[in-house]
């Protein structure tokens, strides 16, 4: 392919340059997935009087829409997306604005704030763990001090509003990270355009900063929203799922169900259902942003 | 590919060199048999999966190498943690792909795994291949342990390795504190000894809890395995129930049934009181019991902060005996635990049990292509001769003979003669009942077991609705026509 | 005061919110520094003492260094295959229109958005049974592991370099494929060195990201291809959670990381400003 009848009209050159990932995530995304998707359909329990595959239609979903576990489960899940979600893009924003500005000591801060995500999750849940015990954790004993009881194995909105903080602590660096990726590419023309025709510090973040960022921001935010529907092992480690059921999420009822229940049919419909779940709201989401940016221009 | 040969070569040569300082010397003669039974699988490797505690890690770091050093047959050992190890075994043995050549048998899945036909049959496999049988093999030697591993038929499936009592334990230096007694008399008007009824349970734990209030140190009377995890599940069905005579989960063994009206017993009149009982005594705990397992119960105790408890066997060893991980060493007293009256006979009678015979053994899938190679293996951390080290180290035994061990001996004492009351009294301990459906029952037990737990329900609600998703899930899986 | 409310109230934030970020760290370090006992004791804040046995017990074992080792290799190997195929695409995405192409952005995300348990099953068959040649299999491997870390590395980054290669205005390729250059010239010498924070960030959280996951690691490997975060969880046990030696592990396991942290600080830093682009 000769440089100069290249045009970037060609479609041919892209598919072949976008080839290498479509193999990739064929065979260990597309088939895994449509496996599942199989698998959603049958009753499979490997401890099952029956523990061979049967094909039953639809009978898995038809008992999960009927299924107050898993919709309670659903229901945790979305809020704790909501909470973590919302203070993580705002904080992470924030905090990424500050690192624009000029000021010593820029690569210590920023190398501190980034430290959270060096860390395995496992290990971040045992640490919130043993901080957070009840009896011997620091945070307890701290807060006992100030005259308040801190005890997430016994109250229920303790645990979640910890395991929310859990999640800030150990995501927010990440969105800082890649809005700071994102705010130090952008062009400076615009700026220096805009302060001249004298427009103010929030004129210019409305009008110019946020709608540039938008590819970025909304990467992001979907990644965000993905991966905290999702969330399994931190939560796990820090509550159990506890108190009762106060913290399990969807991502833990999932896992019991598929793990130690072993059955994976009926796992199966229930991940089929929460990603058809967590793709429409993506898509929504999708449509209201290139929406809004197709108005701009 | 030859340098990775190289490297685990190395790695195994290093190992086999320190670990030659390890193993005890063995007589010229048992040598022979192991390397002549061995040499037609001589340089075969088998791979076995098995948890990550000090007992397989002492067979992956110490037995393995020594029989390979013995043999020539390479062992590959996957640790893990607990959730883990199941998911990977089953997923194994169902989807016979044969990655392993041996797996660990946890005591209360080996009936899933009988009913799924994953492991070969030992007694069959013996007779037809009487030479890779070990001549001090001596299955009677086993304790009752090995009968959880047998069918219905008395067919062996799995070579125990380790096994324990989860006893009630008790400061014997608080109990035997003048002062204390003194006080405790002159409370509830009895001499203070461990608890053998429900009610002196309570009041012992009330009085303790009291008095670490009053002298401000942190001391309560109980300890509780309530955290949201299954152990707060375990606890229930191996230990409380079991002591007020609900068996087997309160499950009917003949129709499976849970609920009362059908037959079984989860939502009985005993059962619930069983479970408020329990609940209550989380008011005498100390506050880190509610997000409990028995990591931490453990740890618990070992601090000093419980005056009494129920715990594992294999946890009652350190506690009482090493000052790097423990602050009560020797100030531990283990008993049986306190019986609901008329279920010490049952289980004299064989009608019952009074506790959790809990332990593992190893065993073969069908899948694996290298049987013979792993039976030697599961033969060779079986020896009688290494079970004194298991028992020292990690207050293990599954043979008779290990009990006279010199080294458990000298170790029984210190431990408030733990051994010599597993020896005793093991048989009215059994082990968890004979679900094939162990693990996905759980599974639907546990919430509502932590809902009663946290309060989300009363909890004799929370036992009836246990019991009725128990029989619909029953239902679901097939075992309830 | 002056100083205060012109960068001061900077300086202030920025402590604050580094502490609370610090903690669970240092934390995590303290229990590594604590004997068993006194992890179960009344809580101090501050640690005194180090228990240096912690770290000398896991990291004298072979096999830690060997998970150490593994996980290296993969994260190495997964960071180095994503970043080479996301520009490749991303480029693709960025400056071709063809039909098709709103959908392909959707659904490379759409593989990663699957609650990963119900996934497990098909890739241990898919490894183990489908994927064989001649008594190998894909289970057990570190090009098994690099291959479905893709599934979570890839489309993350496509996204974040396709926005970057976006603001690389289009008429450098063009002035550059004049001069005769051709189209991999033009993506790794041109475009790339223009993208560089961006590329630098998702390497950093590739490599990351495939360095600390856990569940597929455990799922798909046995003796051979274990990593460090496995190896973690091997501390978990029912006898008891060996805290101290995990912190000690957990704690070494992230140096790399800080290091990788280290490294990357400086292409952040020098950002590029387009404005010297325009000649």
């Amino acid at each position: 392919m000769k440089s100069r009848s290249l045009t970037f009209r060609n479609g041919k050159i892209a598919w072949g340059l976008l080839s290498p990932m479509l193999l990739i995530l064929f065979i260990v995304g597309v088939l895994p997935f449509i496996y599942v998707l199989y698998l959603g359909f049958c009753q499979w329990n490997v401890f099952a009087q029956v523990s061979k595959i049967k094909w039953v239609w639809g009978a898995n979903y038809r008992r999960l829409v009927f299924d107050s576990d898993f919709l309670s489960a659903l229901g945790r899940g979305i809020k704790f997306t909501l909470w973590t979600v919302s203070i993580e893009m705002v904080l992470g924003f924030l905090l990424a604005q500050l690192f624009m500005k000029p000021f010593r000591g820029k690569n210590f801060f920023r190398a501190i704030y980034s430290l959270p995500l060096t860390v395995a999750p496992i290990a971040i849940g045992a640490t919130w763990r043993l901080m957070t015990i009840p009896g011997f954790g620091i945070i307890p004993y701290l807060f006992s001090k100030l005259g308040f009881d801190y005890n997430i194995a016994y109250k229920a909105n303790q645990a979640f509003f910890s395991t929310v903080a859990l999640d800030v602590w150990h995501w927010t660096p990440f969105v800082t990270l890649t809005l700071l990726a994102g705010l130090t590419a952008l062009p400076k023309e615009p700026f220096e355009q805009a302060q001249i025709d004298g427009a103010s510090n929030w004129q210019m973040l409305w009008y110019i900063t946020l709608p540039l960022l938008y590819p970025v921001l909304t990467t992001t935010l979907f990644i965000r929203i993905m991966d905290a529907l999702r969330i399994v092992d931190e939560v796990w480690m820090l509550t159990g799922g506890g108190p009762g059921t106060a913290t399990r999420y969807v991502g833990i009822h999932i896992w019991r169900e598929v793990f130690p229940k072993t059955d994976y049919g009926y796992g199966a419909a229930m991940s089929t259902l929460v990603l058809y779940f967590t793709i429409v709201l993506s898509w929504l989401l999708f449509t209201i942003i290139t929406y809004r940016e197709e108005r701009k221009e | 590919m030859s340098k990775k040969v190289g490297i685990v070569w190395f790695t195994i040569l290093a190992v086999l060199f320190s670990a030659s300082f390890l193993v005890s010397p063995v007589s010229a003669q048992q040598t022979s048999w192991w390397a002549k039974a061995a040499e037609p699988y001589k340089g075969i490797v088998i791979t076995g999966i098995s948890e990550s505690t000090p007992p397989s890690k002492y067979m992956q770091e110490v037995l393995a190498p020594a029989f390979e050093k013995e043999t020539g047959i390479k062992v590959k050992f996957e640790t893990t943690s607990w959730d883990e190890m199941y998911d990977k075994e089953i997923k194994d043995m169902e989807a016979g792909t044969g990655v392993y050549d041996f797996v660990y048998i946890e005591q209360d899945i080996v009936y899933a795994y009988l009913a799924r036909n994953f492991l070969v049959n030992l007694s069959s496999f013996m007779k037809e291949n009487p030479n890779l049988v070990y001549p001090d093999l001596d299955l009677g030697d086993f304790t009752s342990f090995i009968n959880y591993y047998k069918d219905s038929k008395g067919d062996l499936f799995g070579l125990p390795f380790e096994s324990f009592l989860k006893l009630y334990v008790y400061r014997k230096d608080l109990f035997n504190d003048p002062k204390i007694k003194a006080e405790f008399k002159a409370k509830y008007g009895w001499n203070l000894r461990p608890a053998k009824t429900f009610k002196e349970y309570e009041q012992i734990a009330e009085f303790f809890t009291d008095y670490g209030k009053r002298n401000n140190i942190p001391l309560w009377g109980t300890t509780v395995q309530a955290g949201a995890h299954p152990a707060a599940f375990y606890e229930m069905v191996e230990t409380i129930w079991p002591s007020w005579g609900i068996y087997n989960w309160g499950i009917n063994l003949q129709n499976y049934h849970a609920t009362s009206a059908n037959g079984g017993k989860l939502d009985s009149a005993r059962a619930k009181e069983a479970f408020r009982w329990w609940v209550n005594l989380l008011k005498y705990a100390p506050p880190e019991s509610r997000a409990s397992t028995w990591d931490e119960v453990a740890a618990t105790m070992a601090a000093g902060r419980a005056a009494q408890g129920w715990v594992y066997g294999e946890n009652i060893a350190w506690i009482a005996t090493d000052s790097t991980r423990s602050k009560v060493v020797g100030k531990i007293g283990v008993e049986l635990p306190p019986l609901y009256p008329g279920v010490l006979q049952e289980a004299k009678e064989g009608k019952g049990y009074i506790g959790y015979y809990d332990g593992g053994a190893l065993g073969i899938p069908h899948s694996s292509k290298k049987k013979e190679a792993a039976f030697l293996f599961m033969q060779w951390v079986t020896r009688k001769d290494f079970q004194g080290d298991f028992a020292a180290k990690a207050a293990r035994i599954v043979r008779k003979s290990t009990f006279s061990d010199p080294k458990v001996k000298a170790l029984d004492p210190k431990v408030d003669h733990y051994f010599t009351k597993m020896q005793k009294y093991g048989d009215l301990f059994a082990g968890a009942p004979p679900f094939p459906f162990h693990a996905t029952i759980r599974e639907v037990m546990l919430p509502y077991i932590l809902k009663g737990i946290a309060g989300e329900m009363t909890p004799e609600e929370a036992l009836d609705k246990a019991a009725i998703a128990v029989d619909a899930e029953l239902k679901n899986e097939g075992y309830i026509k | 005061m002056k100083w205060f409310l012109k960068i001061g109230w900077v300086y202030l934030i920025l402590i604050l919110v580094s502490i609370i970020f610090l903690f669970p760290i240092y934390w995590t370090f303290a229990i590594s520094a604590k004997t068993r006992i006194e992890l179960f004791s009344e809580p101090r804040l501050l640690q005194t003492t180090f228990y240096k046995e912690n770290y000398i017990r896991p990291l004298g074992n072979p096999t830690y260094r060997g998970y150490l080792w593994n996980s290296f290799l993969i994260s190495t190997g997964n960071t180095i295959l994503v970043i080479f195929v996301a520009l490749l695409s991303s480029y693709a995405l960025s400056r071709f229109e063809f039909s098709g192409k709103n959908s392909i952005f959707f659904w490379t995300i759409t593989n990663r958005m699957a609650p990963p348990a119900a996934f497990l099953l098909p890739l241990y068959l898919l490894y183990t049974r489908i994927i064989r040649i001649d008594g190998w299999k894909l289970f057990d491997t570190r090009i098994g592991l690099i291959l479905v870390y893709c599934v979570f590395n890839l489309p993350f980054t496509i996204w974040l370099l396709k926005g970057i290669v976006d603001s690389v205005p289009k008429e450098i390729d063009e002035s550059a494929m004049v001069d005769g250059a051709s189209l991999f010239r033009v993506i790794f010498s041109i475009v790339l060195p223009l993208a560089a924070p961006g590329v630098a960030v998702s390497a950093m959280l590739c490599w990351i990201f495939a360095w600390n996951e856990y569940l597929f690691a455990s799922c798909l490997t046995s003796a051979n291809a274990r990593t460090i975060t496995t190896g973690l969880a091997e501390f978990v046990t029912v006898v008891g959670t060996n805290w101290g030696e995990m912190a000690a592990v957990a704690i070494v396991a992230m140096l790399p990381s800080l290091l990788l942290l280290g490294l990357v600080q400086r292409y952040i830093i020098t950002g590029l400003t387009f404005g010297a682009i325009k000649e």
